[in-house]
């Protein structure tokens, strides 16, 4: 009886999260691919919002591996507060997360008039879109390449050191190909991340339009139906980093069980 | 070289302290302890891997201070061997030598030729310490850190491995410090041996003299001595009337050297020895394999001769333990399945046990 209730609330469960999703692809998944040949602003919005989830991504690796590393491997005074500080951008509301950048990045800021000056806009611009992403999503980075780097005993490193490995050199020859695969879904979940994000995007740039701004734009201004494929379309977007995640940890579950982290 | 100075090091919650022991160049050390005495963070101290928070460590004559691992000419193998899982065990005994042929030789010479081409993924346990044994020592080390590296290695391999570790010690004159918990292994490897427990020496030197003459009780127990009794040190100044010291040679070369006739009293028994243990409480040990026995008592030279009644009989392959019960006091001799089969030994019959005053260590 027990096990009866539970499927029955596991199986509701999963049509709630299922159903919106599917029906969305299902009525405006067809509209949708065939908008992207003729709604050029619908294109030119997907290319925007990928360019710059990709390069929120670069960037994101780029200054979250060392701290990942580092939390994972080193004991040291203030390491929780560290954590807990990455953490808070995932933990604000999104809309206030952009109004925290605009403080900090608008045009009547030391950094975002220092940047005007220099001839950079970072609000209202694919630059302030991309910023608003790797705030929002590098903490998920930042986390995922913490568990991948945990994951492979330090000894590895260790014994490399003794072969005359210095530690950049150790860090370089074992211990990320070691954790590439962790790391390699880290950086997807933050890209899909970058992608879906909406809140703080719109605060510091509503123009040009990242897809989601431009889902939001065609629902407020024109109402659900011209909503409908860009919203598709962004949804069939989901679907790629989920895929390669899938086939990441697939081969992670795969390696394990040949032998991979044992000694 | 290696000299470790009153060394402290910490891992977590756990301590090495006060360490001091030296294996001179050339040498083999090897460290016994318990599960959890500090045997793999002593050497990862020695190797760089752990800070050391005092002491001072010298290999081949360089203090170490301010030295990384990767300068240290030290090759480490962990029990599990950590070999690189993305490499395969070609990249992995090359990882560290300055030329593949180098690599090749090692792995020849280790009987790892075979396994070159292989992925360290199909590997057993034994073929995983064997690669890292040849990967540690194909990158030519001056200091060999072994950390039970022939613990999953099948009897037939180990012998071999163990063979060619310790010649290729010899011929490239690398110091060698080894962990292991096998008493026997610690015998026939090393020339010092280093008792560790919970982070502290508890007595170092040539193995022989560890075994023979342990420091304390517990580290007689420790090793494994099965005769261990509690009692009191009484120094013969007069000649005892059963005791002629001109009957032993031994004794008298003892004597010269400023030792005491001793008579060291355990309950009802009183052994006869030779030593310099001051008078009072103390310990005797008496290896078993140093008791004889016999059905009938004969005429020798052994000071210490019992009449007692046998108690158990155990029988492990070729080794026999008989316990005897000697003025209900319980006594250990180890001899041959064959010598007990031949003398009829069996539980309720009387024997006699003797062995010499120079098999009674004191501690």
């Amino acid at each position: 009886m027990a096990s009866v209730i539970a499927a029955t609330l596991a199986s509701i469960f999963l049509l709630f999260l299922v159903t919106p999703i599917a029906e969305l692809v299902i009525t405006g998944g067809g509209s949708g691919l065939r908008k992207l040949t003729t709604d050029a602003e619908l294109r030119s919005s997907l290319w925007l919002t990928l360019a710059t989830a990709t390069a929120a991504v670069l960037c994101g690796v780029a200054g979250g591996t060392p701290i990942a590393y580092l939390l994972a491997r080193r004991q040291f005074r203030g390491r929780a507060i560290l954590s807990a500080v990455l953490d808070l951008p995932l933990l604000i509301p999104h809309p206030v997360a952009g109004i925290a950048l605009l403080l900090v990045l608008g045009r009547n800021s030391p950094v975002g008039g220092a940047a005007l000056d220099a001839g950079i806009r970072i609000v209202g611009s694919p630059i302030g879109i991309a910023v608003a992403m790797l705030f929002v999503s590098a903490p998920l980075y930042v986390s995922g390449a913490r568990e991948a780097f945990a994951r492979v005993d330090p000894r590895y490193e260790a014994v490399a050191r003794t072969l005359g490995d210095p530690p950049w050199r150790a860090f370089r020859r074992v211990s990320l190909p070691l954790s590439m695969r962790g790391l390699v879904a880290a950086a997807v979940v933050m890209w899909a991340r970058a992608v879906s994000e909406f809140g703080a995007i719109v605060v510091i740039t509503y123009n040009p339009k990242a897809a989601s701004v431009l889902s939001f734009d065609r629902f407020t201004s024109f109402g659900l139906s011209e909503a409908l494929p860009v919203a598709a379309v962004l949804a069939i977007l989901a679907l790629v980093p989920l895929t390669l995640l899938r086939a990441l940890r697939y081969g992670r579950t795969a390696a394990d069980t040949t032998g991979v982290g044992e000694g | 070289m290696i000299e470790a100075r009153g060394i402290h090091a910490r891992v977590g919650a756990f301590e090495l302290r006060d360490v001091s022991f030296t294996v001179p160049r050339g040498k083999y050390g090897v460290v016994i302890g318990p599960a959890g005495s500090g045997k793999t963070t002593l050497l990862e101290t020695i190797a760089g891997i752990r800070p050391l928070r005092s002491g001072t460590i010298t290999l081949d004559g360089q203090d170490t201070r301010g030295i990384p691992p990767e300068s240290r000419r030290v090759g480490f193998v962990y029990q599990h061997g950590y070999l690189f899982p993305h490499l395969s065990v070609g990249e992995n005994i090359g990882y560290g030598a300055t030329s593949a042929d180098i690599a090749r030789e090692t792995a020849a010479r280790l009987g790892a030729e075979s396994l070159l081409g292989r992925s360290v993924r199909g590997l057993s346990g034994g073929e995983r310490q064997l690669v890292a044994i040849a990967r540690a020592l194909a990158a030519r080390p001056s200091i060999l850190l072994l950390d039970e590296p022939f613990s999953a290695l099948d009897p037939r391999r180990r012998v071999r491995v163990r063979r060619e570790v310790r010649t290729l010690h010899q011929e490239w004159n690398i110091t060698v410090l080894q962990v292991t918990h096998d008493f026997t292994e610690a015998g026939l490897l090393g020339d010092v041996a280093i008792l560790l427990d919970s982070g502290r020496v508890l007595q170092s030197g040539p193995p022989e003299r560890v075994f023979r003459e342990p420091a304390s009780p517990y580290i007689a127990e420790f090793l494994g001595a099965e005769n261990v009794l509690a009692g009191t040190v009484h120094h013969l100044r007069d000649v005892a009337p059963d005791w002629s010291p001109s009957d032993d040679d031994e004794v008298n070369d003892l004597a010269v050297r400023g030792k005491h006739a001793i008579e060291f009293r355990a309950g009802p028994l009183t052994l006869y020895t030779v030593g310099d243990a001051a008078e009072g409480t103390g310990h005797a040990v008496i290896r078993a394999e140093e008791i004889l026995l016999s059905v009938e008592p004969h005429p020798s030279s052994a000071r210490n001769v019992f009449r007692g009644r046998i108690t158990e009989v155990a029988s492990a392959g070729a080794l026999t333990r008989v316990t005897i019960e000697v003025q209900d006091t319980p006594l250990i001799a180890a001899l041959t399945t064959r010598s007990a089969e031949e003398l009829g030994l069996v539980a309720g019959h009387e024997v006699w046990a003797s062995f010499k005053a120079m098999a009674v260590h004191l501690c």
